[in-house]
């Protein structure tokens, strides 16, 4: 039984490592840093599988919360040692390795799709969501980085999350 | 306190971007049990996962695999129930890793929706193309009898004219004896609901009813019309008659040849 479960986590891994490394990589934009958390974060859903429940949602969304969770946690902890913190917003795209192969090409399909539902999110939508998804900011952070009310920040996440699960519902 | 305030607050947490007194205050609401902004939270975290995926490719280093697999050797032996959940999870995406050799990349149960909305689509518009099809077949069956009725010199092309009832319409018959013909007409405005226009042919004493039609948007139609069993045509008109047609005119005439 726990051969089953071994070659479980193997498929476990091999299905969604490749879906969450690169949303690490994003978020922590340093390519070993990447690697740690990507390490943490399995071996935490190995420790932890039992606390998952398939009817809360799907696999899918609990790995990527945890990936996107424990990336952000990495960040946060090097922007408190001091050590050099760079805006974490969009420059993190340069610092993704292009992927080479067919495999790429591939995975780019699922990625148009999402860049399509995120194109009908407005500007400012986008830019909270990002703020806060890849960058960490809180919403005081995005508030004071946008010059915007609180109000203001908390009702575009909002508006922007419920926009986006239309997209995604729906399609455009 | 309504609830109000948490319907903004779910989506901030889910994002992870509470903080502050709102964070203590939501928390403490989550605590006291709310189905409404639990569920709230768990639907922000399927689209978020969406989010997660917009991050450019990139491969996750091999090493990762190998020190992760020696770790979980290495560790003590799960309890028997712990990872049921991954052999349900890799199972319920079979479908989608099928999908997925031909997409590429693993399909997300979510994109499934997506696939199943764009299949639907697809029919719809094979459907559409279908019914299209068809009626350019006709069309073109109907030119083409046309054009070989046109190099019958016995053929003749009889003009309709509009009458008070309908001053704008005209038409045009292209007919032969023995072959019968078509009937174009423009400028007719659409019949009214429960009538429709009816075409006779007037060979002897009494006119003949030659086929019932209705005009499109643009106030045009075309009709063939079957040789008459009288003689030759004399006169063809058109006359406004209860839909499905009548077997004599009663109603008003439209359009009609010069004697």
């Amino acid at each position: 039984m726990a051969e089953g479960d071994r070659d479980a986590f193997k498929q476990f891994y091999d299905r969604y490592a490749r879906q969450v490394y690169p949303l690490i990589l994003r978020i922590v934009r340093d390519a070993s840093d990447a690697a740690d958390v990507l390490q943490d974060v399995f071996w935490e859903t190995w420790q932890s599988a039992a606390s998952y429940d398939p009817g809360r949602g799907t696999a899918e969304a609990w790995i990527f919360t945890r990936a996107r969770t424990r990336a952000i946690d990495r960040v946060r902890a090097v922007r408190r040692r001091g050590e050099t913190f760079v805006a974490p917003v969009d420059e993190g795209l340069a610092a993704a390795a292009p992927d080479p192969g067919g495999d790429a090409a591939e995975r780019m399909g699922d990625r148009d799709l999402v860049l399509g539902a995120l194109s009908q999110l407005s500007d400012v939508q986008r830019e909270v969501l990002a703020l806060a998804y890849y960058g960490g900011l809180t919403q005081t952070e995005i508030a004071e980085r946008l010059k915007q009310p609180l109000g203001t920040v908390k009702t575009r996440i909002r508006l922007g999350l419920t926009r986006l699960r239309e997209v995604l519902e729906r399609g455009p | 306190m309504t609830h109000e305030p948490f319907e903004t607050l779910a989506p901030v947490y889910a994002v992870g971007a509470l903080d502050g007194d709102d964070l203590v205050r939501f928390e403490a609401h989550l605590r006291e049990g709310c189905p409404e902004c639990a569920e709230a939270i768990h639907a922000a975290a399927e689209a978020l996962a969406a989010l997660g995926r917009e991050a450019p490719p990139a491969i996750p280093p091999a090493h990762v695999r190998d020190a992760l697999l020696r770790r979980v050797d290495a560790s003590s032996r799960p309890r028997r129930t712990r990872f049921g959940w991954v052999r349900w999870a890799v199972a319920t995406t079979a479908a989608a890793a099928a999908a997925a050799v031909i997409t590429g990349g693993a399909v997300a149960s979510r994109y499934e929706k997506w696939i199943g909305v764009m299949a639907r689509e697809t029919a719809h518009l094979r459907d559409q193309m279908r019914r299209e099809q068809a009626l350019l077949r006709d069309e073109v069956a109907r030119a083409r009898a046309v054009a070989v009725l046109l190099r019958d010199p016995a053929t003749r092309v009889v003009e309709l004219n509009g009458l008070p009832a309908a001053p704008a319409a005209s038409g045009r018959v292209v007919w032969h004896e023995k072959a019968g013909g078509q009937l174009y007409v423009a400028g007719l405005p659409p019949a009214p609901a429960g009538k429709a226009y009816e075409l006779w042919t007037i060979a002897g004493a009494t006119p003949r009813p030659a086929g019932v039609f209705d005009v499109d948007a643009n106030g045009t139609a075309s009709l063939s019309v079957s040789p008459a069993s009288d003689g030759p045509v004399k006169v063809f008109a058109v006359t406004l008659e209860p839909a499905g047609g009548v077997p004599a005119p009663t109603g008003a005439m439209v359009l009609a040849s010069a004697k």
